[in-house]
């Protein structure tokens, strides 16, 4: 198995999640790539780090599904950088992503919290 | 995805490139601000983004438009893997060339006879052509102009008829007199076509049966070029027909030749254009059925709905005119690319066959091809094994496989294509001995270039999916274990290669057989006697009919002709006819005999040819009762018959048909004699009834019939100056023996012995290299094993026997499967046949033997190699 497939295969294990992650991070304003990796790591308290070689493809997939739009703009530091903006229909995708999520959340911890006398039972 | 994919494509890598320098650019802003050196910095950014070509890899995955990239880097690798193995590559290429080139030749004649019955015709596919009566594969115009009238105006089906006659007539005036062909046409003639002239006007509808008017006439494009050197003011000027002043209208588009497939006309004209016809265009039979007719179905109407309307008009035309129209009168339409009026007929029932033999050269090349490339790759196993273990999976490697084959059929197609532009046009070699003019010959259009596009495709897909699909699944990690050369060979890969084999043998079988069969078929129609002898007979046709001379000047330089050539040294006997047997050609028409009653929708349509005292003999046709001609049956003389066995058989049953009488065009004919039945059109036809009338008395046209004591064609010159001396206007054209006149009967047959032998000889080629190759292949595969086999004491003998036997096995499977698909396509050309039958066993067991021979030969020679083998070396070779 290559460099490439590795890649894939970790898209795929945080895929929705990534793409939520993006979506909400967009939420706040538009923004280019590095931006987006910067403020996943501060928001996070530098737990997530998130490779470039999975955050360019998922931005190019957002936009591919029309949940993001990109534009060229001057940074505040004068660098010209593709800045990402979601969209109404990205919004409407981040709802049912959280939705999801919430559910998983909840659906796991229910899972690893069970306290032994209601399994007793 | 918006947008072209390919300027998108450089556009969206830019904007990457420039994405991921912004990213990299800023995280080092970053880091300096933070107090970090540039360098340093520089170097972490880097660090942090990692892979930059993998990202933008992944990336482009994306966007969903990356295959176009990898297509053009698979192009390139195919490329450079055909230019490593020229042998491979040079071969394939010519194997497949010559094959797509057999299909598309095949199909540019399809394409330029039954596809375009009319060339410059808009919309051919509505036009239908109209037959009445029996259903004949070479029928004579339908209808008389009345007839065709009352249909035209009402019927409902159609949205135009238009009917027309046409033959030879001189162009007269000029320094040379020419001949041309002419067409008579009704004045909507171009209309329901759909043709529009580059120059002046068509027909107006009231100039249709106006025999007062000023003869207008209209020329096609190549005569106004090369006669009338393209004059741009050649509207309004007049013209010489005959020595009649005609004007011109107009003229046709270039390409347009007449509304008769595979024929000719140079100029178009009124039904009546001098008032000289005004007996055919008031009468319904006899002399007046003339025209062909050709229909446009109209809007949404179908050919069974038109056919079923005219019929019924017809049937009350029947009831109307009884007397006009004895016999059967149903009426069929035909579309224009089998229409029995013209070549369609006969193209046919030819060239689809000839296409299903082309597939199945085409099919048979692939196969071989295919055999080649299996070898190939499995030579190139450990770079394929490499590739996969280096990450490449198993669609990219088929990908690549693929395209190499698709590369490959590409190149071949482009070959094809330019051998193609020049064997569409060797179509007309076989025609080459018309009286008619005959304008058949291939075309090089779009069709045939998306038919050519179509077979390479295909062909290129067939030759290297199978290869591909079994090499892409070869096991990366044994290929790369393995260094014995018996693993490569495979089980799997053997299997497949046996199946090529058997299949090039099965598809090579029938070719061999039908080609078999047709040439025999060729053979029986040389050999068979068509009831005349032909040999030292010479023929010259004299326009007498059409140079504008008037009646008594026709009878006298006929007499003149007569004498002059007959007193020429080396000329036995001299005689004049109006036809010529077995030239596609013949006249007919409805005879009345008097005293016979027809069964319900019998034809009474007999066979008609007006001949001069002397033919009978000079042909050696034995007159078996009464006489044959004198001179003295001419035009004052009763009219008088010479009927065949054919005609007397039926009309007279057990009755002496001498003195009895038959009525043509309303004339009694009194039977004077019975000849002997002979060949009128094709060797294989079903005699139709034959009534040959006095030339002098009947005859139309004027054919100068010379026996020769010598080689005829050595007498050509000397007839035809003896024939000018009498007048130097007088045209005289087709000026050759015989035997080459009537070769244009067998001319089909010709065109499908020759092209069923080339393509069986190259199926005979491909099968018995094909067998050759994998034979071989797999017994220098198998060298260690036999030397091992002759260490242990195996004789010589055993491993011929080996090899051979392998062959053997092969050959015998291709050989039975090949059999049971032959004799089923044999069936296909049952109807082509003459003399020999579809299953003729000598004909099979001679095909299977040398098919068996061949193959077993080619084996042979492997099997011998491995036999001379040194056992040690074997043993050492790897």
């Amino acid at each position: 198995m290559n460099e490439k497939d590795q890649y894939k295969n970790r898209i795929e294990l945080l895929q929705g999640t990534l793409d939520m992650l993006i979506l909400q991070t967009l939420q706040w304003g538009p923004q280019h790539g590095y931006g987006i990796v910067q403020a996943l790591r501060l928001r996070s308290g530098d737990v997530l780090q998130v490779e470039t070689g999975s955050l360019y493809p998922a931005l190019h997939r957002l936009e591919r599904q029309s949940w993001v739009q990109s534009e060229w703009k001057q940074s505040e530091s004068k660098q010209k950088a593709r800045y990402y903006r979601i969209t109404a229909k990205g919004k409407k995708q981040l709802a049912s992503d959280l939705g999801r999520w919430e559910r998983i959340v909840e659906a796991i911890g229910s899972v690893m919290y069970i306290k032994p006398e209601e399994s007793g039972s | 995805m918006k947008g072209f994919p390919t300027f998108g494509f450089q556009r969206r890598k830019r904007e990457l490139q420039e994405e991921i320098d912004a990213h990299l650019q800023m995280a080092i802003t970053d880091r300096v601000a933070r107090g970090e050196t540039a360098e340093t910095a520089r170097q972490a950014a880097a660090r942090e983004f990692g892979n930059i070509p993998l990202v933008q890899d992944v990336t482009r995955d994306m966007w969903g438009q990356g295959w176009l990239e990898q297509l053009g880097r698979d192009v390139r690798y195919a490329l450079r893997q055909l230019r490593k193995s020229p042998g491979f590559t040079i071969t394939a290429t010519t194997m497949l060339a010559v094959a797509i080139c057999a299909n598309s030749t095949v199909f540019s004649w399809i394409e330029g006879t039954m596809l375009r019955p009319i060339p410059g015709a808009r919309d051919a596919g509505d036009l239908v052509s109209l037959q009445r009566g029996e259903r004949n594969f070479s029928p004579v115009p339908p209808l008389s102009y009345l007839d065709y009238r009352d249909l035209r105006e009402q019927n409902h089906t159609l949205a135009g008829m238009l009917a027309f006659h046409h033959d030879w007539i001189t162009l007269t005036g000029g320094a040379q007199p020419e001949r041309v062909f002419i067409a008579n046409v009704t004045a909507n003639y171009f209309d329901v076509l759909g043709i529009k002239p580059v120059l002046g006007r068509f027909f107006l509808a009231e100039e249709e049966t106006r025999p007062d008017a000023v003869p207008n006439v209209i020329l096609s494009y190549s005569l106004w070029k090369t006669r009338y050197a393209a004059d741009p003011a050649i509207v309004g000027k007049s013209i010489e027909i005959a020595r009649h002043a005609v004007t011109v209208i107009g003229v046709a588009p270039e390409g347009f030749v007449g509304a008769m497939p595979g024929l000719r006309d140079d100029l178009w004209i009124t039904l009546n254009p001098l008032g000289t016809s005004e007996w055919r265009m008031t009468h319904r039979s006899g002399g007046a059925v003339w025209l062909n007719v050709i229909g446009r179905l109209g809007p949404g109407v179908s050919r069974g709905q038109a056919a079923q309307d005219l019929d019924t008009l017809m049937h009350h035309i029947v009831l109307a005119y009884p007397d006009d129209h004895l016999g059967e009168n149903r009426i069929t339409l035909d579309p224009m690319w089998r229409s029995p009026f013209g070549a369609n007929g006969f193209m046919a029932a030819t060239l689809p066959i000839l296409l299903a033999f082309a597939a199945v050269v085409l099919l048979l090349t692939c196969a071989n091809v295919a055999t080649l490339t299996l070898v190939r790759f499995v030579s190139r196993r450990r770079e394929l094994a490499i590739r996969q273990s280096l990450g490449a999976n198993r669609t990219q490697l088929m990908r690549q496989m693929v395209l190499e084959g698709v590369v490959l059929s590409i190149v071949a197609g482009a070959a094809a294509l330019a051998l193609t532009m020049w064997t569409s046009k060797t179509f007309a070699w076989f025609f080459r001995s018309s009286s008619s003019p005959t304008a058949l010959n291939g075309s090089m259009d779009y069709k045939v270039m998306i038919g050519i596009a179509v077979f390479s495709l295909l062909a290129g897909m067939l030759c290297s999916a199978l290869p591909a699909w079994r090499s892409s699944h070869a096991p990366a990690i044994e290929v790369l274990k393995a260094e014995s050369a018996s693993i490569s060979g495979g089980s799997r890969n053997r299997k497949l290669l046996s199946g090529l084999v058997v299949a090039q043998i099965a598809l090579s079988l029938p070719l061999l057989l039908c080609s078999g069969l047709l040439l025999r078929t060729l053979r029986n129609l040389a050999d068979a006697n068509p009831g005349f002898e032909q040999d030292h007979i010479l023929t010259a046709t004299v326009g007498l009919n059409i140079a504008g001379y008037s009646n008594d000047e026709v009878q006298v330089i006929r007499h003149k002709i007569l004498d002059r050539v007959s007193a020429l040294p080396g000329v036995k006997l001299a005689s004049l006819t109006d036809w010529i047997p077995m030239t596609l050609t013949h006249k007919a028409e409805d005879a009345y005999p008097e005293g016979y009653v027809p069964h319900p929708h019998e034809s009474l349509q007999v066979y008609h040819a007006e001949v001069a005292p002397q033919y009978f003999e000079s042909l050696h046709i034995p007159i078996l009762e009464g006489r044959e001609f004198t001179p003295d049956d001419d035009e004052k003389a009763p009219k008088v018959l010479i009927v065949d066995q054919t005609a007397a058989r039926r009309y007279w049953p057990g009755q002496d048909p001498l003195g009895k009488k038959l009525r043509i065009w309303g004339m009694l004919f009194t039977v004077v004699g019975v000849a002997k039945n002979s060949t009128h059109m094709f060797v294989n036809e079903a005699p139709e009834p034959m009534v040959y009338m006095s030339f002098f008395q009947q005859g139309y046209e004027t054919i100068v019939q010379v026996k020769t004591e010598g080689n005829p064609a050595d007498l050509a010159p000397v007839v035809e100056n003896a024939i000018r001396e009498i007048d130097t206007r007088l045209p005289v054209f087709d000026v050759r023996p015989m035997r080459e006149s009537t070769q244009l009967a067998s001319s089909l047959a010709v065109l499908q012995s020759a092209l069923a032998g080339m393509f069986a000889l190259i199926g005979l080629v491909l099968a018995v290299t094909g067998i050759y190759g994998v034979v071989a292949y797999r017994t220098q595969m198998r060298t260690h094993e036999i030397g091992v086999r002759m260490a242990l004491g195996a004789s010589r003998v055993d491993v011929l026997r080996l090899v051979l036997l392998q062959g053997l096995w092969l050959t015998g499977i291709g050989l039975a499967l090949g059999l049971a698909f032959a004799l089923g396509l044999t069936r296909l050309i049952a109807r082509l046949l003459y003399g020999i039958g579809a299953h003729d066993p000598i004909t099979v067991v001679s095909v299977v033997l040398l098919l068996g021979t061949m193959s077993l030969l080619a084996c042979y020679f492997p099997a011998h190699r491995a036999m001379r083998r040194n056992p040690v070396t074997a043993i050492r070779e790897l």
